[in-house]
């Protein structure tokens, strides 16, 4: 009787895809791709139980280790943008993107002719 | 109906209702505290699930530590609401990823019902206990244990160079400070 956990597994899995690509605050998109971690896990651990090998268990545990690395880094990532930019939104996080860059070469243009 | 189906839809739909209150709030203040809601409820149905120590790991871990660290963030900012992105159409996007994303969950959901899973297998006494993880551990699981410890420490240093404060910022900081007494 493992369905049923593989289909909560999937829907946490999808609302997690809804929230990364639906909102702007980058703080909610970090825990979006948490959510998706943990459905990843209660699928492994639906299938160690129904197996009944402890490896699942295993993976598991470094898939929440890794997340735990990844949490450090995330949220030196949220103090330091927080600090330059005043915002959590990520529309404004476009430093490597092509529309800065067009700006400044026209910028550029204009001042040289 | 046994007990095992009834806590299972009790927590199962505390999950899924908090996750889609944590997606769709707009202060992140709010979808932390949802977020821990769900993963409480997480780790009562992988207790459901034989897993005890995971079990004991997620709570410690997940609601312990990384919620922690995420609302001691979004205290420490101290984000003021003007500061949040102005969604005016989240409504809007949630349905339509909604709708994009359904296809995907309706075919999932369908290979998952049409595989013939059959009956489980007779579990040990203490399976998933934190004595038989270990030993699987330590035993066939040793290089990426040690692998893990050379990321978190890593990831470590990595956070802290991200987050320091560079020096010419703080002593340009000082003079703009200097300078706006003088005037």
């Amino acid at each position: 009787m493992i369905e049923k956990y593989l289909i909560l597994a999937i829907l946490l899995f999808s609302i997690g895809i809804v929230g990364v690509l639906s909102r702007r605050n980058i703080i909610i998109i970090y825990m979006s791709i948490e959510l998706m971690l943990n459905a990843v896990n209660l699928a492994l651990l639906a299938v160690a139980s129904y197996v009944g090998s402890e490896d699942a268990h295993v993976i598991s545990l470094m898939i929440i280790a890794l997340a735990a690395a990844e949490a450090a880094l995330f949220m030196a990532l949220f103090v330091t943008l927080y600090r330059h930019k005043r915002s959590l939104d990520t529309s404004i996080f476009d430093l490597l993107g092509d529309k800065k860059a067009t700006q400044r070469s026209t910028v550029q243009g204009n001042t040289n002719a | 109906m046994n007990i095992e189906l009834i806590l299972f839809t009790i927590l199962a739909l505390l999950t899924l209702s908090s996750a889609i209150a944590m997606v769709s709030v707009h202060r992140p203040i709010d979808a932390a505290l949802s977020f821990i809601i769900t993963l409480i409820s997480l780790a009562g149905i992988f207790a459901l699930l034989h897993a005890s120590f995971l079990f004991v790991v997620q709570i410690i871990i997940y609601a312990g530590a990384i919620l922690t660290l995420i609302l001691f963030i979004i205290m420490f900012l101290n984000i003021k609401d003007e500061n949040l992105p102005k969604e005016p159409k989240k409504n809007l996007w949630l349905l339509g990823t909604s709708l994009l994303t359904l296809p995907f969950t309706l075919i999932m959901i369908k290979i998952i019902n049409s595989a013939n899973f059959g009956s489980c297998t007779q579990l040990d006494e203490n399976f998933g206990s934190i004595e038989a993880v270990g030993k699987v551990l330590y035993s066939s699981w040793v290089l990426p244990f040690e692998l893990i410890s050379i990321l978190l420490l890593v990831a470590l240093v990595g956070a802290i160079t991200l987050a320091k404060r560079e020096e010419s910022d703080t002593t340009k900081r000082v003079q703009e400070v200097s300078q706006k007494e003088v005037s």
